[in-house]
């Protein structure tokens, strides 16, 4: 299933030539073909086909129980496929940042030993993370944050630290659950910002889940829209345009 | 030190001095994981174990006419409790019960099948020793074989420390980094179940797991840092049981019991100095009071 086959007939034609458009000249960062899985015997998700490229911020929305975040774990390589394949850029550098951490909330670990452990740097002398000037703890404003504990850090500063780590890796493809669900990340409109300081100036390809459909209209490039499988894509003004929302989910309520 | 002089309690001393540190640091990773009660049952199916290692010994001893090198039977001892290990983890992932359920079956069964074998053999009297542990059970042979595990587990948890933190911190984090996580996990069950099986002769089945647990549990209390905190455990693990051993030996005490009460006594010390640390908790947001709560189900001390 190509981009935009779903859309209504008279649309066919203009979606196909944006999805032309949106592929010309430019190689894929991350392409999936048929894929399919799950939890147990049920399938979370299948035959999902898509596509990110570099420098575009891709969304993923869906109802709840579409299977969003789980594909967002197969692609990060968490759980294994049962169908279909991935193809990667070759030698793609990847970060994903989970909807929320499931560590143990107690236990003492500060974010310069947590940024050492995500790095790779030395575990027992996270000095560095201050000697150095780090861009992405620069711009996320975890540089004050060194000495805390996780545990002890709001919801928001938390995220900021994890979405810290994952840029410091210095990723091509960045993949994102759930980034602003509730949590005073930067202020919705400075995320917006950020993701598209990314994009445009790091040439990043983001792939985003969110409920936020206010946030994914005026943030994306590009929309899929997953109800265990791909019901539509294309730019936002055309995925989401109220009536096939409507549709789309009235068609697929969610289970449960 | 006029208690060096004597043999059994150098060899007891040996033994804490090896088992204690590392016990201790690898408890940090198994309360932070919710593993305390797979050492317990783990210790508990040793009893099998130990049941198996006399059998082996009078077998030897009536069919051949030699005895067993010394540390032979702690070495097959060591097996039987990788094999259970191994066992339960692999029922675990299967799914079909839970994991509690597991190790709850396979504990009794192993308690009532090692009570069986002792019953048999006449040796019923060995039952209190491998309870509760004894001061003159390690042979030199024992203490080697100590050595040996002790050593090899320093050496796998020194090189893959990193990765072992990270799945700590977050199993999909590590699995996103490409860390072999499920590899990685049986290979901390095994070290586990190897470390129990050689501080079971000292503390006996019933208590070794708090050689595990209540050094990390302290060092929780008074480490500002993870760092610390490894740190910690393995120094209170290293004198909670050394003392213990002396304690015993001064005092007339089982060494078991002395040793698991040492330990606690080091718990208690931590808490004491838990408020003086106070400063460092100031800073804590509102942030953390929500997430405590909804990791226990008890009111965290903030919300009361």
């Amino acid at each position: 299933m190509g981009p935009g086959s779903e859309q209504g007939s008279e649309g066919r034609s203009d979606a196909a030539d944006v999805a032309i458009r949106r592929a010309a000249s430019r190689p894929f960062l991350l392409r999936t073909e048929g894929i399919a899985a799950g939890y147990g015997d049920e399938a979370a998700f299948e035959e999902v086909s898509l596509e990110v490229f570099g420098r575009e911020v891709v969304s993923l929305i869906g109802p709840n129980g579409a299977g969003k975040t789980t594909l967002l774990r197969c692609l990060a390589g968490i759980l294994p496929l049962r169908q279909g394949r991935v193809e990667k850029a070759f030698g793609l550098r990847m970060s994903y940042l989970p909807q929320r951490l499931s560590f143990d909330r107690l236990l003492p670990v500060t974010v310069a030993e947590f940024l050492s452990l995500r790095l790779g740097r030395p575990f027992f002398r996270p000095g560095w993370a201050k000697q150095e000037r780090v861009e992405s703890l620069e711009e996320l404003g975890v540089t004050s944050l060194l000495d805390r504990r996780l545990g002890e850090l709001s919801g928001g500063e938390r995220q900021r630290v994890f979405l810290a780590a994952a840029l410091a890796k210095r990723p091509q493809l960045l993949l994102l659950d759930e980034p602003a669900t509730g949590v005073d990340l930067l202020g919705a409109a400075a995320f917006d910002a950020l993701l598209h300081r990314l994009r445009d100036r790091d040439g990043l390809g983001i792939l985003l889940v969110s409920h936020d459909l206010h946030l994914v209209h005026h943030i994306s490039d590009w929309v899929y829209f997953l109800n265990r499988r791909i019901l539509a894509s294309g730019p936002p003004k055309e995925v989401m345009r109220e009536d096939q929302l409507a549709a789309a989910y009235q068609r697929f309520p969610h289970p449960g | 030190m006029d208690f060096l002089s004597y043999d059994f309690l150098r060899r007891a001393l040996s033994a804490a001095a090896l088992a204690g540190p590392v016990c201790g640091f690898l408890g940090v990773f198994l309360t932070a994981r919710g593993m305390a009660f797979f050492s317990d049952a783990l210790a508990h199916t040793a009893i099998t174990g130990v049941a198996l290692g006399l059998l082996a010994e009078g077998a030897v001893e009536f069919w051949f006419g030699f005895a067993l090198p010394p540390g032979l039977p702690s070495g097959l001892l060591i097996l039987w409790c990788l094999g259970a290990a191994w066992l339960m983890a692999s029922l675990f992932e299967s799914a079909r019960w839970r994991p509690d359920t597991v190790m709850a079956f396979c504990f009794t069964g192993s308690v009532a099948f090692g009570v069986l074998v002792l019953g048999k053999l006449g040796r019923y009297g060995f039952l209190e020793e491998t309870l509760f542990g004894d001061i003159n059970a390690n042979s030199w042979g024992d203490v080697a074989v100590l050595g040996a595990v002790t050593m090899s587990a320093v050496i796998v948890l020194g090189r893959r420390l990193r990765e072992f933190l990270l799945i700590l911190l977050d199993e999909d984090l590590a699995l996103a980094d490409g860390i072999p996580v499920r590899r990685l996990n049986r290979i901390l069950v095994l070290l586990v179940a190897a470390v129990v099986a050689i501080a079971l002769k000292l503390l006996g089945a019933l208590l070794v797991s708090a050689l595990l647990v209540v050094p990390a549990a302290a060092a929780r209390l008074v480490a500002p840092n993870l760092r610390l905190l490894l740190v910690f455990a393995g120094i209170g693990g290293f004198l909670g049981s050394v003392g213990g051993v002396i304690l015993s030996f001064y005092l007339d005490l089982p060494t078991g019991p002395t040793i698991v009460l040492t330990q606690l006594a080091l718990l208690l010390i931590a808490l004491g100095l838990q408020p003086l640390l106070g400063h460092r908790r100031r800073s804590q947001s509102r942030g953390s009071a929500e997430a405590t709560t909804s990791q226990s189900i008890w009111p965290s001390s903030e919300s009361r």
